[in-house]
């Protein structure tokens, strides 16, 4: 930038309008390539590859001429892509689930028995909660699977987690926080189908023998399971929000004559209360939407167990049908399956939005403090 | 003032009842230990120690701890140990208590004299209202060690009496299964040695503030120590039973590794490896960063960088939560509904390589946005102040500042989707093959659109973790079927974590860089 | 020539200290020797600080006289924040403070093993220097030290048992409230979130909280620097009240302020030297080292 277009107007203005035309220009191109790609795409055209050509060609062209604006518009669109791509998903597992919506209605929440309040059916019953030959499918037994086996590994994670977390933040050395925590973080990573190998040939082995089981395969190992799995991202989002709490709060507590314990009782465990439940939550997420292990310790019947609180009995969860059935499913089977995966996302989208709304009460309160 | 009642300045340590509480806690965490070993079936029945049978030895163990502790409460109450108890144990304690009563008098009269549900459960009623209170009323020092000390006499007594003895078996009305003295003696024990262990931390302390602080965390402690000991066991037992299958035919010179370099052939005389699952998984991971982490690192610059807090902002942030925590099953519903049929119409590795691109994006963002977020504005405004314009600011101060964080959260979630097996499943498969996916040489021009065409793309293609769903749905009766599971199992362990460990090696490293 | 002489003090007060150490060592006993009638409630002597490394304080000797108000004062980092927290074991919590020496407090050395420090804290209590409310009611702030100490016994076991004092509780809340002059700003509202004050209103409160729990020392860390000019003279006064009662430890970086308010001064100097020790007036207008007199007329520091 020179003295003279710094003061000489026109010039000024002349380069301006110029390059404001041209990037006007370059963005409409870009963005009806782009439009076209995706719609095409859409549409399962393969020609899609022709505006697909032109939105990079675009693209190298503003990056060169006009970089700024440019760099400012591929940010803009990254943004746009991910509201887009959960846009789809939402789209598309809803749109494959339609049929069997619209076949089942209510009954896909129905019980082989109706449910009647003073003769007026509140519920219809199903003649059978899942038979792909007749196309019923009802997804209460996978629905219960899914709660117990959820309940189960909540039951085990949140206590021992949050107190393993109150060990890491407040209790341990510094040496020992420092080695634990981040292998904490890293068994976090162990992969669920690791997990799901381990109780498929060793855990159902060990309970089929020691406790007599009827069945190879229970909800109980699938929680216990699950439950272990989900304990690392626990403790460690529990501990970050216990060290989120200002160091000056416990010191006002200690110099009281506070014991430690009390005061992380009465002082720090409830300041971070919103964060704990939060990872409390964000793992209960987890349990729900768990596939590899339930898929491969559970026997696989999509039946309630009998009696109903059967832990030792084998059933089905959401996501272990879909993952056991999806090979030989198509049609109305296949749009059956979709179903259980609408339940699982709307399930879950309800926990994260749960989440994070803690989370920002949390952040609310201790930011007051300050 | 009144500073006439306070206790002295220092506490006494180191009497008759401190070494007391201190043998007894010692008894009580290896007897702990034994009785869960027990559990797990790795001692069993047949064990003795010190000539004694395992489960009349662990006995004798609860037995001296709960004779213990209850000398230790009324010793204090009778003055001859110096302590400062509170006048209750408190609510919680008493409560718990209460709850121990009412799951021993509603099994007690349920199981052994076979009352009905009613029956049953007015008598544990009762009984977990009589506990509380008699807990509650009683001064801190008797009203936790007598329980305590109670509750470790009682599990002994059914040891030694025969009552839980190995051929114990209980077969609960409505749950199928059963259970036998070899599960339930030695869990009653552990639960009896930890709650007598608690009494005596307690009281080795004195009572009051201080030794509520030390009984909690005595069990804190335990508990910590116990999931720790129980991940890491768990790594120990797969690399123990995959490091063998994992390493056959080994050699360094000349540098030999059949499981590492070789396929699956089905051929009994060679060794069956995973070299076609590792070059897929290789792929899935490069397909998915060129997919996801562009889009994701963009988006976060732009919230950072150009978006006023608003509506658009809070709908992305809703859209990134929502992508993050969606179930893995359910991208694979997704993909399997959108990307396989206009993508060849058939399970293909680019199906792969996008949903686990899909799945990278909002694990990325939030980290990047996490790490632009954290470059001081200082950086910004020394930059705009010098007359540089916002892009050129971005680029040539905020990305390199912010990199490290990036990529660290790039390395920790590609840790995440190499292991994930549920989304390819259902858009990928691709069982044990002999050959890797040749991405690169199978590139070529068509005359009709879309011009390009790439036939290893539109395979399915194996991957680490669906191999080992593979296994499983293969059957592992057959022989070495399981060992080549666990050697799949060690090395997709040793690959994921190895993610882990860098990326959060390196995020702990910028860290301390920033901090210093 | 006339910047060095600005920092000519230090200059000249250092080779002194290695080359005649021995006399340097004497002087500075003598300019804080500090005679007061009765006996001292703290005294320390010869007291070490090490940061890793590094010494935050040498040997300190200083003897505290109770019911009065004794103010730390000296530019930043020379060690008197530090100082302060030893004499509560604050510094305990620190990771790499080591601390060697004396603190005698009701005849015993606080440093030894076997002190209680839950005990000690309750009767050595701190103010720190930012206001560190707890996130509950101004009630519950107030009553937090006396119910987990057990002195007042509310809750549903209380209640069910019939021991519950809450008449007693609220009592106390109000009379420690009206002790650091914040009762009539909120007795309309104890069972508001304490998060929700002025920053000076957070700062009486945690005077107030400090007060419930009925301590004999208080310690106070710049207590007013984070509060503007009237919620700063309120404490003042409030500070000057509390001596009659308590021994009040005041750290501050603000000279006026300690003039003002406190009975003696001691002045530390850059090192974690505790370099002059006595009467505030003396100190003030009469000090007896040239350092100590070049930091109060604003030559340094």
């Amino acid at each position: 930038m020179t003295d003279s277009s710094l003061f000489d107007r026109d010039a000024r203005v002349r380069r301006v309008v110029e390059s404001d035309r041209d990037v006007a220009a370059l963005f409409a191109v870009g963005g009806v390539c782009l439009l076209a790609a995706f719609v095409m795409f859409v549409l399962d055209s393969t020609m899609a590859v022709v505006p697909l050509v032109g939105f990079v060609a675009a693209t190298g062209y503003g990056w060169f001429a006009h970089q700024a604006e440019t760099a400012r518009a591929l940010t803009f669109l990254g943004t746009v892509s991910t509201v887009v791509v959960l846009g789809l998903i939402t789209v598309y597992v809803f749109l494959e689930a339609w049929p069997v919506l619209q076949l089942m209605g209510v009954r896909l929440f129905g019980f082989t028995d109706p449910i009647t309040v003073f003769g007026v059916t509140l519920l219809p019953g199903v003649e059978s909660y899942w038979s792909t030959s007749e196309h019923v499918y009802s997804l209460i037994p996978m629905i219960w699977g899914t709660f117990v086996t959820t309940v189960i590994a909540t039951l085990i994670a949140a206590p021992l987690g949050i107190a393993a977390a109150l060990f890491l933040a407040e209790i341990a050395p510094p040496l020992v926080r420092e080695t634990v925590k981040p292998a904490v973080e890293i068994l976090a990573g162990i992969p669920s189908i690791v997990y799901g190998y381990l109780g498929f040939v060793t855990l159902n082995t060990f309970l089929f023998t020691n406790l007599e089981m009827a069945n190879l395969g229970s909800l109980f190992l699938v929680g216990l399971v699950i439950g272990l799995m989900a304990l690392p991202t626990v403790v460690s989002v529990a501990d970050d929000a216990l060290t989120s709490v200002p160091a000056s709060m416990r010191d006002g507590a200690i110099a009281m004559g506070c014991t430690e314990w009390q005061t992380m009782k009465s002082i720090t465990l409830p300041a971070a209360l919103s964060g704990v439940s939060a990872a409390v939550l964000l793992g209960i997420g987890r349990a729900v939407g768990e596939t590899m292990a339930a898929t491969v310790i559970l026997g696989h019947s999509q039946r309630l167990p009998d009696p109903l609180q059967d832990v030792f009995d084998n059933t089905e969860t959401l996501t272990s049908l879909i993952a056991s059935q999806y090979g030989n499913a198509d049609g109305l089977h296949m749009n059956a399956l979709f179903t259980a995966g609408v339940v699982l996302f709307v399930t879950v989208l309800i926990l994260s939005v749960g989440a994070r709304r803690v989370e920002i009460r949390m952040e609310r309160k201790l930011g007051g403090g300050e | 003032m009144s500073h006439t009642d306070e206790s002295a300045l220092a506490a006494e340590r180191t009497g008759t009842a401190q070494r007391l509480a201190s043998a007894v806690v010692g008894v009580g965490l290896v007897t702990f230990v034994l009785s869960l070993l027990s559990v797990a079936r790795i001692l069993t029945e047949e064990t003795t120690l010190l000539g004694v049978g395992l489960y009349d030895f662990l006995a004798l163990g609860a037995l001296a701890m709960g004779v213990g502790v209850v000398v230790l409460g009324v010793g204090s109450r009778t003055g001859a140990f110096e302590t400062n108890p509170d006048d209750t144990p408190g609510l919680v304690t008493a409560a718990l208590f209460g709850v121990g009563a009412f799951v021993v008098a509603g099994l007690v009269a349920s199981q052994t004299l076979g009352l009905g549900t009613l029956g049953w459960f007015a008598l544990a009623a009762v009984s977990f209202v009589v506990a509380l209170f008699a807990v509650a009323l009683t001064p801190e020092d008797i009203g936790s060690t007598l329980p305590a000390g109670g509750v470790a006499v009682g599990a002994a007594a059914l040891v030694l009496g025969d009552v839980l003895a190995p051929g114990f078996a209980w077969e609960p009305v409505g749950f199928s299964a059963t259970f036998t003295g070899a599960m339930v003696a030695p869990l009653v024990l552990a639960v009896a040695t930890l709650v007598a262990s608690w009494a005596a931390a307690k009281a080795y302390e004195g009572y009051g503030s201080r030794g509520r602080q030390t009984g909690a965390y005595l069990l804190v402690g335990i508990n910590a120590v116990g999931i720790l000991t129980v991940l890491a066991g768990l790594l120990a037992f797969i690399a123990l039973k995959g490091v063998g299958p994992a390493t056959q035919g080994f050699s360094l010179v000349p540098f030999e590794w059949p499981f590492v370099t070789n396929g699956y052939s089905y051929q009994p005389d060679i060794v069956n490896g995973v070299y076609p699952a590792i070059v897929g998984t290789v792929w899935l991971v490069v397909g998915a960063v060129i997919t996801g982490v562009p889009v994701a690192v963009a988006a976060a610059l732009f919230l950072t960088e150009y978006a006023e807090q608003g509506r658009f902002v809070g709908a992305v942030e809703i859209a990134t939560n929502g992508l993050w925590s969606t179930p893995s099953v359910v991208y694979g519903l997704f993909g399997y509904a959108f990307l396989v049929p206009r993508l060849g119409g058939s399970t293909s590795l680019v199906s792969g390589m996008l949903v686990l691109g899909f799945m990278l994006m909002p694990l990325c963002l939030i980290t990047s946005r996490e790490a632009i977020k954290a470059v001081p504005d200082e950086y910004r405004d020394a930059s705009a102040a010098l007359g540089v314009s916002q892009w050129e600011t971005i680029r040539s101060v905020v990305l390199p500042a912010a990199l490290p964080g990036v990529l660290t959260g790039v390395i920790l979630g590609v840790g995440r989707i190499a292991g994930e097996t549920a989304p390819i499943l259902l858009v990928m498969a691709g069982g044990l093959r002999d050959d890797a996916p040749d991405v690169l040489g199978s590139f070529e021009f068509t005359s009709a659109a879309p011009y390009v065409a790439n036939d290893a793309l539109l395979q399915s293609a194996p991957a680490l973790p669906y191999q080992l769903y593979a296994t499983i749905t293969a059957g592992v009766s057959a022989e070495n079927a399981a060992e080549f599971g666990w050697a799949t199992a060690f090395v997709l362990l040793v690959v994921v974590l190895s993610f882990y460990a860098i990326g959060i090696a390196s995020r702990i490293y910028f860290r301390r860089r920033l901090n210093a | 020539m006339s910047e060095t002489k600005s920092i000519d003090p230090e200059m000249t007060d250092e080779p002194r200290t290695t080359t005649t150490g021995e006399s340097d060592e004497e002087l500075r006993a003598e300019w804080t020797a500090y005679d007061f009638e009765g006996d001292p409630k703290l005294s320390v002597d010869g007291l070490d600080v090490h940061y890793g490394d590094e010494q935050a304080l040498h040997d300190i000797s200083i003897e505290i006289p109770e019911r009065s108000v004794t103010a730390l004062i000296g530019p930043s980092g020379c060690g008197k924040s530090t100082f302060l927290r030893c004499l509560n074991r604050m510094n305990d919590r620190i990771r790499a403070a080591t601390v060697s020496g004396d603190v005698t407090f009701e005849g015993r050395n606080i440093y030894e093993d076997d002190i209680d420090l839950v005990e000690l804290r309750k009767r050595v209590g701190m103010v720190f220097q930012s206001p560190n409310p707890f996130p509950k009611s101004i009630r519950d702030n107030i009553a937090y030290g006396p119910r987990k100490h057990g002195d007042v016994r509310t809750g549903l076991l209380a209640k069910l048992t019939g021991r519950d004092d809450a008449a007693r509780e609220e009592e106390l809340v109000e009379e420690s409230l009206k002790q650091a002059a914040l009762w009539e700003e909120v007795n309309d509202r104890l069972d508001d979130n304490a998060l929700g004050l002025s920053g000076g209103q957070q700062q009486r409160l945690c005077i107030a909280r400090c007060l419930a729990v009925d301590p004999e020392v208080i310690l106070m860390d710049e207590p007013a620097s984070a509060l503007d000019p009237i919620a700063t003279a309120k404490i003042e006064d409030l500070i000057g009240d509390l001596a009659q009662e308590y021994t009040v430890v005041i750290v501050t970086h603000n000279m006026q302020q300690a003039a003002r308010i406190s009975d003696q001064t001691a002045v530390f100097l850059t090192g974690g030297h505790l370099v002059e020790y006595g009467d505030t007036d003396q100190v003030f207008e009469n000090p007896r080292s040239q350092r100590v007199e070049d930091y109060i007329t604003g030559k340094f520091g």
